[in-house]
């Protein structure tokens, strides 16, 4: 395995200028999804201009943090070379219960005992200084 | 949308063996493909006016040289009106097609030049792919930092897909199975030895439950097309392949906003193009399905119709998608046995179709073979191409 020393950071959100407020809760432990006003649809991820209706008329609520694993997949090899570090790891497509889809982690897991469409919900994972990470763990 | 059934024709396939060709350069590669496609046409090379290369991933400097006309100065084509790169991944092949046919139809151009080359093989190393494959087409705000790339994308596709069909890991293994054995008998495939579904099943484990012989490996190579009017066509080759329909349909760009993983747009891909063409699905004597990970072969040869949803995995267990089946597939090898090429992995699928309809498939050739059908996607599966080709026009 490679040394720690040397390989690369972990790669950080490049984060579009409409999305801050997403990684400024997060970073306070808050899950927000983005809502439109006009047509109230929540969005995710979130969006210069509304994708149903093209509004702009766009703010932020607060999100259940409830929602189901939609796929999952525990990394076992061949990872990208900042993640090698951490395998075995589980990526996931979350169905959050506002109707949005998120890419996550689940964590805190025994991953022979995931599931598709297992209950999970959102924990916050500090990355550095800027970022935390929504990610999820099975309800228990 | 018009009907074009015909109007345009590919009448010209290059192609390289795909491998490793550290000695040579990717250029090498473009070149000796054009030139076959130029001369496969049965025309001067002065005639060509239209050159489309798509883009290389292997390096950024020499994708830029294609897009600025280098191809057209090695090559020394005197007549060329416009080099202009179409790129969308794994789909550039179908989508320069589109673009190729409309040119055609409305008489912006006579003979186009299709040219794709890449050297993922020996110009970038093992984990090099891998990286590069970890943000190539990926979100990075939304992905990137969860550590997603192609293996964990591909796994996520058959973990629901399995779930939902109850498809087996020896269905989905029997795919790597049905491809190789064309690849023994293609000349121009990498992987060429016999293989079994007990070997797919034990061998490395990637990304659960995506194992290593269920994923592609990166390789050089490099292929090219030439594409004239219909009606021209058959003065100039015995056997054109008519463009007879196309269909697609962009669903996603970063993966986790697809709806359905285990449909994506091919059935709206397929329904449009098998219209165009006057055709239906029982009617195709070959098909060349985009097979980077098993698990895409099996969601679009059942969407775009050739079987009913959850049952592509037995009828690749049953043989009838290998050589003297019912319903011949992917018949170079595919990405998983032939070698994935980049962007040039949907680009051997087409040439492979113009073959098998032009009947110079050798070993490969599926007898009578009047109708293709070719399905390409870009990115994570962005947007499912499907195109129909044919010896006759319907």
């Amino acid at each position: 395995m490679t040394p720690n020393d040397v390989r690369p950071a972990k790669p950080v959100p490049v984060v579009a200028p409409w999305a801050r407020p997403f990684w400024d809760a997060a970073r306070e432990g808050r899950l927000i999804l983005q809502h439109c006003e006009d047509c109230d649809r929540v969005i995710h991820y979130p969006r210069m201009v509304c994708p149903h209706c093209s509004s702009t008329k766009l703010d932020w609520r607060a999100a259940s943090g409830r929602g189901t694993i939609y796929s999952f997949t525990v990394v076992q090899s061949n990872a990208p070379s900042a993640f090698a570090g951490d395998v075995p790891y589980v990526v996931a497509v979350i169905r959050l219960a506002e109707g949005v889809q998120m890419l996550s982690n689940i964590v805190e897991c025994d991953h022979d005992e995931l599931f598709c469409d297992q209950e999970v919900e959102v924990v916050f994972e500090h990355l550095d200084e800027e970022f935390t990470l929504p990610k999820f763990r099975p309800v228990r | 949308m018009a009907n074009n059934r015909g109007k345009s024709a590919i009448i010209g396939i290059g192609e390289v063996p795909t491998g490793r060709h550290s000695d040579q350069g990717a250029i090498s590669f473009a070149l000796e493909s054009a030139l076959m496609a130029i001369s496969d046409a049965g025309i001067d090379k002065s005639e060509i006016d239209f050159v489309i290369p798509t883009g290389s991933l292997f390096s950024s400097q020499f994708s830029n040289e294609l897009a600025t006309c280098r191809l057209v100065e090695e090559l020394g084509l005197k007549n060329v009106t416009s080099n202009c790169e179409v790129f969308s991944g794994g789909s550039s092949s179908t989508n320069a097609l589109r673009v190729a046919s409309a040119l055609i139809e409305t008489g912006r151009a006579r003979s186009i030049l299709f040219v794709h080359t890449d050297k993922l093989g020996t110009g970038v190393s093992a984990q090099g792919g891998i990286d590069l494959f970890s943000t190539a087409g990926i979100s990075m705000e939304w992905e990137v930092p969860y550590g997603q790339h192609y293996s964990t994308v591909a796994a996520l596709a058959t973990q629901r897909y399995q779930y939902e069909t109850g498809t087996t890991d020896e269905q989905l293994s029997a795919v790597c199975v049905s491809n190789r054995k064309w690849a023994e008998l293609n000349p121009n495939a990498f992987f060429r030895t016999p293989l079994t579904i007990e070997e797919v099943m034990n061998s490395k484990m990637l990304s659960t439950p995506l194992r290593a012989k269920q994923s592609n490996m990166l390789f050089d190579g490099g292929a090219a097309y030439v594409v004239t009017s219909g009606a021209r066509a058959r003065d100039l080759v015995e056997r054109p392949a008519y463009v007879l329909g196309e269909g697609g349909l962009v669903t996603h760009f970063a993966y986790h906003q697809e709806p359905d993983l285990t449909r994506f747009g091919w059935a709206q891909a397929g329904r449009q193009a098998f219209e165009e063409a006057g055709i239906t699905p029982g009617d195709i004597d070959v098909a060349e399905i985009y097979d980077s990970y098993p698990i895409y072969q099996l969601i679009a040869f059942e969407e775009i119709g050739l079987c009913a949803r959850g049952e592509a995995g037995a009828l690749h267990m049953s043989g009838a998608t290998a050589p003297g089946g019912t319903m011949p597939t992917t018949t170079d090898g595919g990405m998983l046995s032939k070698g994935h090429i980049g962007a040039g992995g949907s680009v051997s699928l087409l040439v492979e179709a113009v073959r098998q309809v032009m009947g110079k498939a050798g070993e490969r050739q599926v007898p009578d073979c009047r109708f293709a059908v070719e399905t390409a996607v870009g990115g994570t599966y962005m947007d499912a191409q499907v195109t129909v080709l044919g010896a006759e026009i319907p």
